[in-house]
């Protein structure tokens, strides 16, 4: 490869600002909940519909929306772990999501004695600060899933549309012309 | 400005039936140089290579963004990468009864695996027995190269004078003014970038443009020259200016790709050995390739005892085949080309090929590395994120330990590799206890604010650290594989109870809040600088090859990769690797002119 003269297969500095142009404008333009699932996301279908959607709402009570950013529901994280789970060929990790949500419901139970979709916002939020009060040394069954749940949120969070660009701000991956950004060692 | 994507040159047939001038086992660095050398001599050159020929640009696509990989980066599902746990707990090979349908070393686990999964061997198919021990394999046309972390420095006499200068192991048959012009040569012809800063423990290259530092980084950097230390831009074996005689490569654009990923860059202005090296050898018209060939075997004349050529095995169709040459140059890679010396048993040879001093093998040595330290510098808390990341590399911390001054605890040195700054995925985000609004706004707040930094300490070689070959296991080939007798001494452990104690330090000075430190040594392997397993010297009693990487016992026999190592510095190999290369290949092309060989 060389900087040098016009191919056909060649791609131009033009096209380059235009393709970066258009992934910075992406985000920005499918915001919302009636964004769809991007061309290239995982089929999904290892959990069931009330399944996901208590995990869609736990995702998004640890990376809510906020006047920075919309947050995990937006970034459409549940589907991606979902998909992930989906075609996993560890049973035993896909136990472990089975159980962890089944800990959910059933902590929000015994707190507020009814599962956690039917519990008001402050009582959810109760059951998420009980799971992740042991973040440091997780013991019980729900407080090792948060550290599950918390690893792939985020992950899915800050590997998305919304995460790089419009919550991290992120400006690389892209071409840039001359110095780099920073300091000379002087 | 247009990027143009030149295709590889045309393959030449392989013709096994001709005695080619030389056969060069391996295509790495070392390889790839040994091609360059001596097609540009003019010796008509047949190199195999274990692995396959991959459409290397279209495995690293390295502009892809995370979102548009179903899997954000991860390998399909049965695909295993093995931990540390795995690597400490377990015992090699560590693949055996893996329910996993391909198993691959640590690397794989970076961010990014789906991308290295064909550069990366299967351990499956590739077990060794014996010791602990991380063992990183690239089988592909260029090897590791093709993802290698690009650290590019020079050695200097602290480390080729070493015994002179603390009484321990051997001093290399050669000093730092033999090899200067050829790493010269190196830097001029494959592009390097940095800062001089004269400093006779690591001298300078021909440096073109550098990376910049960040502001974490300056304020390190000038903390540290109040104690005459020196923290410099990352010597990254990458062309920033561009290469006007390469027309495979491009120059550095910014882009970050290889800190994101496992390395790699599918532009090449990361060197790697197929543009950088084989494919304007191949252009010569005097290389051909044969991928998918698995030497075992170093032929040797019955009646001469020298060598005549290979034998390997074409890894698709597990046929033998054997290939002639005059000269046999091996270039496999420290472990793989002490094995076949060590596989390559004859009459005249019956403990392995050019091991008459019992030396193959032994004297294995690398760097340790795992532990360093992490801080925050608290200026940057709440600042815009900025674009830190578009640079190959952050910064180094040369060598400042036993120079002048002599530590009670251990002898050499080791050198910190850091970086700082905004990143595409912030990787303190596990770190940041909590959820919530507040969570996402410390995330938010918090990133680019921290710089970390790790060290890599050389491991003294030993005669009692060594490879040899398993009696009974075998690979899928059918080939008996490695194993290793090999484990880190009290001198690593005492050097890196320093690591930790000094890179604190260093932070403390500079005003940077220490909130992170890494005291754990990772398995043996880790580095993936394996040395010194078929070392040079003067007395082939004691060493197996000699100053120009040629064997004693054998004369038209060339290892010239670091497996020639006398010891292994705290320095990254591969320039080294690449200068040794060069300056016995010119050796190896004079010799063959006046027919010595």
């Amino acid at each position: 490869m060389t900087d040098a003269t016009d191919r056909p297969e060649s791609l131009s500095r033009r096209e380059m600002i235009e393709a970066t142009a258009a992934a910075l404008a992406a985000p920005l333009l499918s915001v919302g909940p009636a964004a769809a699932p991007p061309a290239t996301a995982l089929p999904g279908g290892f959990l069931t519909a009330a399944e996901l959607a208590l995990l869609d709402a736990l995702t998004d009570l640890i990376i809510p929306t906020d006047d920075h950013s919309p947050g995990a529901r937006a970034a459409l994280v549940a589907g991606y772990i979902d998909g992930r789970l989906a075609e996993s060929l560890e049973p035993e990790w896909q136990a472990r999501w089975r159980s962890g949500l089944e800990a959910v419901d059933g902590l929000s139970r015994e707190l507020n004695g009814k599962p956690f979709m039917q519990a008001t916002p402050d009582a959810r939020l109760a059951v998420l600060t009980r799971m992740a009060a042991g973040e440091a040394d997780p013991k019980t069954l729900a407080e090792r899933f948060f550290t599950e749940l918390k690893r792939w949120t985020v992950r899915g969070y800050y590997t998305s549309k919304i995460g790089i660009h419009v919550d991290q701000v992120y400006k690389g991956n892209v071409y840039q012309r001359g110095e780099y950004a920073g300091y000379d060692a002087k | 400005m247009t990027l143009v994507r030149v295709p590889p040159p045309l393959e030449q047939d392989v013709d096994l039936s001709k005695t080619y001038d030389a056969v060069i086992v391996g295509s790495g660095a070392a390889g790839g140089m040994a091609a360059h050398v001596l097609t540009s001599r003019g010796l008509q050159v047949l190199m195999l290579e274990a692995g396959k020929k991959l459409p290397i640009e279209q495995e690293l696509r390295s502009m892809q963004w995370p979102y548009d990989h179903p899997r954000r980066g991860d390998a399909p599902p049965g695909s295993h990468h093995l931990s540390f746990n795995e690597y400490t707990i377990r015992k090699p090979p560590y693949a055996k009864g893996a329910a996993f349908k391909h198993v691959y070393s640590y690397v794989g686990g970076w961010s990014g695996s789906d991308y290295v999964k064909n550069i990366l061997v299967d351990e499956k198919d590739h077990p060794y027995t014996g010791t602990n021990y991380a063992w990183v394999r690239a089988r592909c046309l260029g090897g590791k190269t093709n993802i290698w972390g690009r650290l590019a420095l020079r050695l200097s006499d602290y480390d080729f004078k070493a015994k002179s200068h603390d009484g321990y192991g051997e001093d290399w048959p050669i000093s730092y003014a033999d090899l200067a012009p050829y790493y010269d040569k190196v830097d001029l012809y494959l592009g390097i970038s940095g800062v001089k800063e004269n400093l006779p423990h690591l001298p300078d290259s021909l440096f073109q443009r550098p990376n910049k530092l960040t502001f974490a980084e300056v304020k390190l950097r000038e903390s540290l020259k109040k104690t005459g230390q020196v923290l410099t831009p990352y010597r990254a074996g990458v062309t920033t200016d561009g290469l006007k005689h390469n027309r495979y490569r491009s120059k550095c654009y910014g882009r970050g790709a290889c800190d994101r990923r496992p390395g790699g860059c599918d532009i090449h202005a990361v060197f790697d050995s197929p543009t950088g090296l084989i494919y304007p050898a191949m252009d010569t018209g005097h290389l051909t390739v044969r991928p998918n060939s698995i030497a075992h075997e170093v032929l040797v004349d019955k009646n001469t005892g020298r060598a005549r050529g290979v034998a390997f095995l074409d890894s698709a169709t597990r046929k033998s085949y054997e290939a002639q040459a005059k000269v046999v140059v091996v270039a496999a890679s420290t472990l793989e080309s002490a094995r076949l010396l060590l596989l390559s048993r004859s009459p005249q040879h019956p403990n392995g090929l050019g091991n008459a001093s019992g030396h193959v093998g032994h004297n294995f040595c690398e760097h340790v590395m795992g532990p360093g330290v992490t801080g925050l510098v608290k200026e940057l808390v709440g600042k815009p994120h900025t674009l830190d990341d578009g640079r190959p590399g952050g910064f180094y911390i040369p060598r400042f330990r036993n120079l002048k001054d002599r530590q009670p605890g251990f002898i050499r040195g080791y050198g910190y590799e850091g970086n700082s700054g905004h990143s595409m995925f912030p990787a303190h985000v596990m770190d940041t206890p909590g959820f919530g609004a507040q969570f996402k706004k410390t995330v938010r707040d918090y990133a680019g604010a921290f710089i970390s930094m790790g060290a890599f300490g050389e491991v003294l070689p030993r005669y009692e650290s060594y490879v040899d070959l398993d009696p009974e296991t075998k690979d899928g080939w059918g080939i008996p594989v490695l194993r290793f007798h090999y484990q880190f001494s009290d001198n690593e452990r005492k050097m890196a109870e320093d690591m930790v104690a000094t890179g604190r330090e260093m932070l403390e000075a500079a005003g940077i809040e220490v909130v992170g430190q890494d005291k754990e040594i990772l398995t043996e392997g880790w580095s993936i600088h394996e040395l010194g397993t078929a070392r040079m010297g003067t007395d082939p009693k004691t060493s197996v090859l000699n100053q120009f990487q040629q064997s004693h016992d054998v004369r038209n026999l060339f290892v010239v990769d670091g497996s020639s190592h006398v010891s292994a510095s705290c320095q990254n190999p591969t320039w080294t690797i690449m200068a040794l290369a060069w300056r016995s290949c010119d050796y190896l092309a004079d010799e063959f002119r006046k027919g010595t060989l």
